[in-house]
This record gives C-alpha cells, sequence and structure tokens, in this order.
C-alpha cells in the first residue's frame, strides 16, 4: 500500500478527478434505468408519471406484483411462463454442458483421423447466426410436430460450438498420465470420463453452464415462432404480449421486469466473475 | 483382419466421444444452413399444400428490387452504425480510464456490466417506459437543454425510435465490451509502459503511442463483435413496434425475415433474406480473420 501512496502532481491530481468524475457519471447512467424498474415497481401507475419522476414510492404498491403474475386475464399465465423458462434454460444447460464436455474430451484427448477436420468444422458453425437458420430449423420442428412442446423449444440449443470449444481448451491441459494411469487399472472410457475427466472440469463446466443460462433466458426469437400457444410461452414472450396491451398498467410492468431479472441478476451479483470471466473466454476464443 | 492396436481402439474411443456432438452440428447448424440456400430457389409458402416451384434467382431478384427490402437493410444499416461507433469509442475509453484505477476496478466493471444480464426484454421494456412522453427520457433531456415541457416524441417519431433503439443497445452492452478491452488492455505487457515512462512520456501519449497500436488485435475483434451482433438485433425492435412505436424506420432485417415466414407465410422469401445475411456477416467474419492474420505478421 505505501508505494502507492506516491505524492501525485497538481496536474495529475487534475486529470485523476477527472478520470473518476467520468467513470461515476457513466456509472451513474448505467444505473439510473435499473433504479427507474425497481422504484417503478412499487409505484402506483399515476405516480411513475407524475413530472418530476419522484423516485421514491409514496406507498407500497404490491398489487404490482400481484397484477404482474395474474396478468390482464387474470389467468395467472405468468407462472406457467416462468415454470417454463426455468425448465427450458435447465434443460438446455443440463444438456449443453454434457454434449460440450464429452466432444470436448474427445477432441482435446484422443487422437484419430480426422479430428482436426471435425474441430474446424464445429468451429466453423460460429458464423452461423441462428437468425439465419431459424427458418428451416422451424420447418424441422413443423415436420417432427414439436410445436408447443418443451422438445420444441430446447432442440435447437442442446449444444453449442463455443461450448465445446470452452471445454477442449480447459481439457487439453488435463494430465495424461493420469488418464494412462486409470487405464492399467482397469477403468472403463465411460467411467474415466465421469469419474475423472468431467469431475475435475468444475471452473469450466461453471462458466459454460451460467452463460448457457443466461443466454436462452433472454432467448425470444425462438419460443415466439414454435410457442405459439399461451400456456407454452416464455417469460420474454409474456412480457412482450403483456406490454402490449392497450391497458397494460405502467407499475405492473415494471414489477414484471424486476420478476423476470430476480434470478439472473442474483445469480450475476454472487457468481460474477464467471459472467465476467466467461466474456473474456468468449473473446479469445474469436481471436 | 489384423487386430487393431491399442492407438487404434483409443481413435475409435474418441470417435465415440465426437459422435452426438457431431451429429448435433450436422442436424441443427449445417443442415440447416444448406437447406436455407436450397428453400431460396424454390416458391415455397409455409402450411401449403402445393409442393414448392423451383424459381431459380427469382426470389433474389424479387427481395433486391423490393423497397421494403431495401427499407430493411438501411434500418439495419443506421442501427449497427449508430450502435456500434458509440459501443467501441465509450467502451475503449471507459477501459483505458478504469485500467488506470488501482482501486475499485472490480466494481465498476461490476456496475458497467449489470445491464448486459438483463434480458433484452426486460432492458427495451424499462426504456419504454422511459421514453414515455412524461417519461425521464424527457426530464432528462429537458434539464440539459432547459426546454421544460418538451415532447421529444422519442417512440412516435420514425427517426426518434431508431434513436431510442441504440440508446437501448449502447446502454446494455457497454459493459459487456469494456470488459473485452479490459482484457486486452491487461494482456500488454508492463514493460512496454516502463520504458515510456523512464522517456517522460506522460499517460496521454502512452495511451496513443503504445496501448492502442498494441490492443490493436482486441479493437479489430470487439468491433467487428459488435458489429455482427447489431446486425442480428431484434427484440428491442419487436418489443417497440409491439408496443405501437412507427415500424418502417425500425424494421430491421431480422424482424423482416420473422414477418415474412410467420406473417406472411412466404418461406420461399425468408431463406432468401437469411441467405443474404448469411453472406454479409459472413463477408465481414472473412474481413476479421483477414486483418487479425497480416496484423500478427506485422508485429
Amino acid at each position: 500500500m505505501s508505494e502507492r501512496r506516491v505524492r501525485m502532481s497538481v496536474p495529475e491530481r487534475v486529470s485523476d478527478l477527472v478520470i473518476w468524475g467520468v467513470l461515476g457519471l457513466a456509472c451513474a447512467l448505467v444505473v439510473l434505468p435499473l433504479g427507474f424498474m425497481a422504484t417503478a415497481s412499487f409505484m402506483e401507475a399515476r405516480q411513475i408519471t407524475s413530472l418530476p419522476y419522484p423516485w421514491v414510492p409514496s406507498s407500497f404498491h404490491w398489487q404490482n406484483f400481484a397484477l404482474a403474475l395474474a396478468g390482464g386475464d387474470g389467468q395467472y399465465l405468468f407462472l406457467r411462463n416462468i415454470f417454463n423458462s426455468v425448465l427450458v434454460c435447465t434443460l438446455v444447460t443440463l444438456s449443453t454442458v454434457a454434449l460440450a464436455a464429452l466432444t470436448g474430451y474427445g477432441l482435446a484427448k484422443f487422437r484419430f483421423k480426422g479430428r482436426n477436420l471435425v474441430f474446424l468444422a464445429i468451429m466453423g458453425t460460429m458464423m452461423i447466426p441462428f437468425e439465419t437458420i431459424m427458418i428451416p430449423l422451424y420447418m424441422v420442428v413443423l415436420g417432427l410436430n414439436l410445436q408447443n412442446t418443451y422438445a420444441g423449444l430446447v432442440v435447437p440449443f442442446l449444444l453449442n460450438a463455443f461450448g465445446v470449444f470452452l471445454m477442449r481448451q480447459y481439457l487439453i491441459t488435463f494430465p495424461d498420465e493420469i488418464l494412462a494411469a486409470a487405464r492399467i487399472d482397469g477403468a472403463g472410457e465411460g467411467r474415466i470420463f465421469a469419474r475423472i475427466v468431467a469431475a475435475n472440469s468444475g471452473p469450466a463446466v461453471a462458466t459454460l453452464a451460467i452463460l448457457t443460462f443466461r443466454s436462452q433466458w433472454d432467448n425470444l426469437l425462438w419460443p415466439l415462432l414454435v410457442a405459439q400457444e399461451e400456456q407454452m410461452k416464455t417469460i420474454p414472450a409474456y412480457i412482450v404480449k403483456f406490454a402490449a396491451e392497450k391497458t397494460a398498467d405502467e407499475g405492473a410492468m415494471m414489477a414484471v421486469a424486476v420478476i423476470a431479472s430476480l434470478p439472473i441478476l442474483v445469480l450475476f451479483f454472487t457468481l460474477s466473475k464467471y459472467f465476467v470471466g466467461g466474456s473474456a473466454v468468449y473473446s479469445s476464443g474469436k481471436e | 483382419m489384423a487386430k487393431p492396436t491399442f492407438e487404434q481402439k483409443l481413435g475409435r474411443v474418441g470417435w465415440l466421444f465426437v459422435a452426438p456432438g457431431l451429429a448435433f452440428f450436422a442436424l441443427f447448424s449445417i443442415y440447416p444452413i444448406l437447406n436455407a440456400l436450397a428453400t431460396s430457389f424454390f416458391a415455397k409458402k409455409l402450411l401449403s399444400l402445393k409442393p414448392p416451384r423451383f424459381l431459380g434467382f427469382d426470389n433474389y431478384a424479387r427481395v433486391l428490387t423490393s423497397p421494403e427490402f431495401w427499407n430493411s437493410v438501411g434500418a439495419t444499416l443506421i442501427f449497427a452504425a449508430g450502435s456500434f461507433v458509440p459501443l467501441v469509442v465509450l467502451s475503449l475509453g471507459f477501459s483505458a480510464f478504469i485500467s488506470t484505477r488501482t482501486r475499485g476496478r472490480r466494481a465498476l466493471q461490476l456496475v458497467l456490466y449489470s445491464p448486459a444480464v438483463l434480458s433484452s426484454v426486460v432492458a427495451a421494456l424499462i426504456w419504454m417506459l422511459m421514453f414515455d412522453p412524461r417519461g425521464l427520457a424527457n426530464q432528462f433531456v429537458n434539464f440539459l437543454a432547459q426546454t421544460p415541457g418538451t415532447d421529444r416524441h422519442w417512440l412516435s417519431d420514425a427517426g426518434m425510435v431508431q434513436l431510442a433503439t441504440i440508446i437501448v443497445y449502447v446502454w446494455k452492452y457497454i459493459g459487456y465490451f469494456t470488459i473485452l478491452f479490459i482484457t486486452g488492455i491487461g494482456k500488454i505487457p508492463v514493460s512496454s509502459y516502463e520504458a515510456a515512462t523512464i522517456d517522460g512520456a506522460g499517460k496521454w501519449v502512452q495511451f496513443w503511442r503504445i496501448t492502442l497500436p498494441l490492443l490493436r488485435p482486441t479493437t479489430i475483434l470487439v468491433s467487428i463483435m459488435a458489429m455482427l451482433q447489431c446486425l442480428k438485433t431484434f427484440s428491442t425492435q419487436y418489443l417497440f413496434t409491439q408496443g405501437g412505436a412507427p415500424s418502417d424506420s425500425i424494421n430491421v432485417i431480422t424482424l423482416g425475415i420473422y414477418n415474412t415466414a410467420m406473417r406472411d407465410l412466404n418461406i420461399g422469401l425468408a431463406s432468401t433474406m437469411s441467405i443474404l445475411l448469411f453472406a454479409f456477416m459472413m463477408a465481414l467474419t472473412v474481413i476479421q480473420m483477414k486483418t487479425t492474420k497480416s496484423g500478427d505478421t506485422d508485429e
């Protein structure tokens, strides 16, 4: 600490203050809409639109949350849609982690003809944006009669190329001696994978699981195509429907936003290093 | 047949591990893009019992001469350029500033990153209320410009609604790109700066002469990533149009594909638009790879 306390010259001190000022302002502007969401979710609609915006709710207007859950029609579809989102995200995450670990392990620790070609082909699929293949995928789902089913919602996302890349990069440094020793001891390949490799992939698995869960939580386009029944919608599609209703209550809209964001914000503030680390890994994968 | 060696056996096990993943990508990435390419040459309607009719390049001619398509291209490019420039410039600036901090670095990153964890729809919804005529956006601008009571028509004017979608996007992703730049700056060896400090170069000179040139690979990567991401934008525009905003000026290309397929039920035409979007994004990716490679050999 003491060598950090080098005395600063006057221009240095000024520039230091300016930098803190700019960063402070940036942070304030970034946080402001979140503060608006949180405070408005407790306000009556007419308080939200009073000028200037009051920032402090005059009373705790819990009816916003009741209305958010009940919906304009009182059918409590939001509860079902929340359940759908949780189920779909969980299934997608489990499958992505499992398949990415299998594929990544195969590519990292075995030599076989065509291995590099397989790896390049999988990496190449990163260049195919989902938006450009959603229509053929939708035709597949229609062909299999999977519209408005959980299977239809999850099937295009059971694995992604980034996951394979992440697991391969992580496992490539896994010590070969341990695998060789296990083989000499007579352990089967499946057992080696489950008991030794998977059991020692914690950080990579956590990063991949969190990134996958978060991006699926955000998914709007695919559920819009596949889940047209209200019962099968996920949270983002519910939000659009709720917000587009002409009679929608502004306080209730922000209550919906808060409910939709809470799980992911809790995840973010408890496991932030995986979010931040994950975006860094992602960029190194693209380099 | 000769008995397989231990190596060959292991190779087969490797194939077994890779096979499920490979099958997945073949079925859900490679087949769909080929299918989109094939469908783009046919007249094909959703839910129609008529067999698809071969059209050759007619769909392409139709898309490329349709004013609606060019309007979508225009809307997408305005959005992409309008979001991409502030995103890259601001995140580069913030990352350079944050990297000079010895304390509070982590907290700053977390705060700037926090909107990125929200769903795009939630982000758009929050801003939709803030862009209300009586909302915070008008209050804020009117406070700065000292024009009390003026409505900027954020969600009703064609040009302003473009600006509104750009603001939502920049707000949401600024922290994400800042973190990518901070990682890039962290990879620059400290020794590069030590020589400059001994020579008496100030922080400002160091940023332009050392940080920026050495950060080139990261800058190119972040620029292309930001550009590709902006081209795929959908949620904000979808929510705003569903909420009653004028759709023409924010009718971005993904929205066009969605509407062509789901509203007009024209799968052939939607596939053609998908392939054109794919070709454009592919071209950008190739440019990225080329420039990153040439950057490596320069050094």
